[in-house]
Parts: structure tokens; C-alpha cells; sequence
């Protein structure tokens, strides 16, 4: 391709412009020699190197949070559970409220089971007092009595409280009464 | 290849890969040797292979132009968090001026290095590839990263330029051209 008259001149300059590099350029010795005994630097803003610490600092962020997260959540409430007839103090067929949240209250050997599988262990002895204070709170709800319970007492409360034995009457009866010779 | 081929190879091209260097660190001297050293260590430490799905002097200057453009970033954002790095560069810069010297004195070189300067980036690389290193322009695609036609666009564009750029400047100083003609492998 012939070149025209500017472009001829354009290439002049370029290649003054190229004699006065060479001439100004390192020597290919002295780049290759500081190379090879220059140190390999460590790269601080290694794209790798903030990309992992980046991923690291997210995980740990997310890792306390959640543990924060899952110690303030409040215990879930109490499950009804089908309670055993022999802790029944009073009447099967009328059970007192107290009793009947004592019966509610799940054994602490479910709910240690179902956090069993949780990282924290703090966390889960934190949910094993809850439910301890919680049982302790219902039994003292069970065992709670009215002050007034004392003005219903009455002497009749016995014969209410038991059956007439109506044989032994009758027996005693019997002897009393004149044998009939008709 | 291996290494002691690599580096004959590479002392070959050695004032063509800082030339180019030069021209992708905005003629830099300081610069353009710390991007040239990068760019032998990258090929020392195995960074960059050299594959021969191109002539090596292309594949070069394209690690070249690639450092110098990470290099150029790095320097930015660390003249933007570390203030006082500028005092070292400029001392630098001017002890590397010290052996051009000479060619700082001619006016129309000057003149010229601020054309280019002034020209945008694609457009000066794409000159400084035909007229500087005697590429052609598949060639200069090829090291720029882009394809032929874009090539020769910013080409075209950027002769244009210097073009208006010659004419004002012979026009305001009378210039005589007697320099040497080389034929041009475009």
C-alpha cells in the first residue's frame, strides 16, 4: 500500500520518536536481572485474597446473628400432652386448672431431643432452665389452695364424704325387730 | 517454549515492547519500565503463556497493554488513598528524562508528543501500532482486543486528526520535510 504524502510524514515522526525511545530504553539486562532477583510480592489487594475474606467476614457476621437471634427467641408455648391418671390428685372427670398445666407441660427429655441437633450448646441449657423453671412454676400452681377453702369445711362433710353401710343396718335391724310366729 | 528461548526472544523485542510500553503509560518512562518488569515477571511466574495462536510480538504488546491498564487502575486508586506517593514518581521521572534530552529540544517533536497525547487512547494505540512498530492492522485488532474494522476505524480517526494536526503546524511554522521515508506495512 503506498503511503501518501502526510502519512509519509506521520511515519517520520513516528520513527524519530522511535530512535529517541531506543536510545532512552532500559537495557533488556538490567529489567531481567531485577526480575528475577526482585522478591515476589505479596499482594494485599489480591482479588482472590479479598474475595475469601469477604466471604469469611460474611459468614462469621451471619453465624452471630444467628446465634443472637436464636438465644432471644422465647420459648414455644407448652404442648398438650396426654399426662399419666396416676399424678391425679382430685377427680378424673373434673380436673383442677393447675393441674391440668402441669399435665400440659412436656417432659424436658422431648424438648432436649429436638434441639439435639443444634450447633450451641449453651443455647440448648438455656432452653433445658427455661423449661425447669417453667415445670417448678406449675407445680406451684398445682399445689395452691384458696385461703377461703376453710369457711366451706362443714361437720356434715363426713356423711357427705361416706356411704351409709346399709347391710349392717339391716342386721342390726333385724335383731330390734319382733320375730313374727304367723 | 522454554524459558532461555523465551528470553532471546523477549531481549529481541525488548525496545519495541518498551515503546509500546511507553505509549500505553501515557509516555511515562518510569512507568512503562515497572510495566515492562511486571509483565517479564508474569511470564517468569507462568501468569502469561505464550499459547502460539498468535505471533509473540502481538501476544506481548497485548500482556503489555493489559499490565499497563491494571497498572494504570492501581496507581490510581492508590494516588486516591496514599497522597504523598506523587514526590517519588516525579523523581523518578525525571531521572529517566535525563537521556532524552536531546530529542526534548526538537519543537516539533514536542508539538507531536502533544498531538498524541491529546488524541484518545484507541485511536494513538492504533497509530503508534502501524506507524511505530510496523504492525498491520489485523495485527493491531489483535493486540488491542478488538476487531479489524474497529481497528481500522480508530485508525482512520486518529490519522485524520494528526493529519489536521500536520497541516496547522506546517501552515504556523513552515515546516520542510526531509526526514527519511519508510514504507509503511499497512
Amino acid at each position: 500500500m503506498e503511503l501518501s504524502g502526510e502519512e509519509k510524514k506521520l511515519q517520520a515522526l513516528f520513527s524519530e520518536l522511535k530512535a529517541a525511545d531506543e536510545q532512552s530504553a532500559p537495557h533488556f539486562a538490567r529489567v531481567w536481572n531485577r526480575v528475577q532477583i526482585a522478591p515476589r510480592r505479596i499482594r494485599a489487594f489480591n482479588p482472590v485474597f479479598v474475595a475469601a475474606a469477604v466471604v469469611l467476614l460474611f459468614g462469621v457476621v451471619a453465624f452471630a446473628v444467628w446465634s443472637r437471634y436464636s438465644r432471644t427467641v422465647s420459648v414455644p408455648p407448652p404442648r398438650i400432652a396426654e399426662a399419666p391418671p396416676a399424678n391425679i390428685t382430685t377427680k378424673p372427670t373434673e380436673p383442677s386448672p393447675a393441674t391440668t398445666l402441669l399435665r400440659e407441660i412436656k417432659p424436658k427429655q422431648t424438648s432436649l431431643t429436638a434441639r439435639g441437633n443444634r450447633p450451641s450448646t449453651r443455647h440448648t441449657t438455656l432452653v433445658a432452665a427455661a423449661d425447669r423453671k417453667l415445670a417448678k412454676d406449675a407445680k406451684s400452681i398445682a399445689s395452691w389452695t384458696s385461703p377461703t377453702s376453710a369457711l366451706l369445711e362443714s361437720p356434715s362433710d363426713e356423711i357427705f364424704g361416706s356411704l351409709p353401710e346399709l347391710n349392717q343396718s339391716a342386721t342390726q335391724l333385724k335383731s330390734f325387730l319382733p320375730s313374727r310366729s304367723n | 517454549m522454554d524459558i532461555a528461548e523465551l528470553k532471546s526472544e523477549l531481549e529481541k523485542l525488548h525496545s519495541a515492547s518498551f515503546g509500546w510500553a511507553l505509549s500505553c503509560c501515557r509516555r511515562d518512562h518510569a512507568e512503562a519500565e515497572e510495566v515492562l518488569q511486571t509483565v517479564y515477571l508474569k511470564i517468569l511466574e507462568g501468569k502469561a503463556r505464550y499459547r502460539g495462536e498468535s505471533s509473540l510480538k502481538t501476544w506481548l504488546f497485548a500482556v503489555i497493554r493489559k499490565t499497563a491498564i491494571g497498572e494504570y487502575r492501581k496507581r490510581l486508586v492508590r494516588s486516591l488513598v496514599f497522597i504523598g506517593s506523587d514526590e517519588k514518581r516525579d523523581g523518578a521521572a525525571s531521572l529517566a528524562d535525563g537521556p532524552t534530552k536531546i530529542f526534548e529540544n526538537s519543537e516539533l517533536q514536542k508539538q507531536f508528543r502533544g498531538a498524541l497525547a491529546k488524541l484518545p487512547a484507541r485511536q494513538r494505540e492504533a497509530l503508534h501500532l502501524v506507524f511505530y512498530e510496523d504492525l498491520s492492522l489485523s495485527e493491531a485488532a489483535n493486540v488491542m482486543g478488538i476487531s479489524v474494522g474497529s481497528a481500522r476505524q480508530h485508525y482512520e480517526r486518529g490519522k485524520k486528526h494528526l493529519r489536521e494536526w500536520l497541516s496547522h503546524t506546517e501552515t504556523e511554522n513552515g515546516i520542510v520535510w526531509r526526514r527519511k521515508e519508510t514504507p509503511s506495512t499497512v
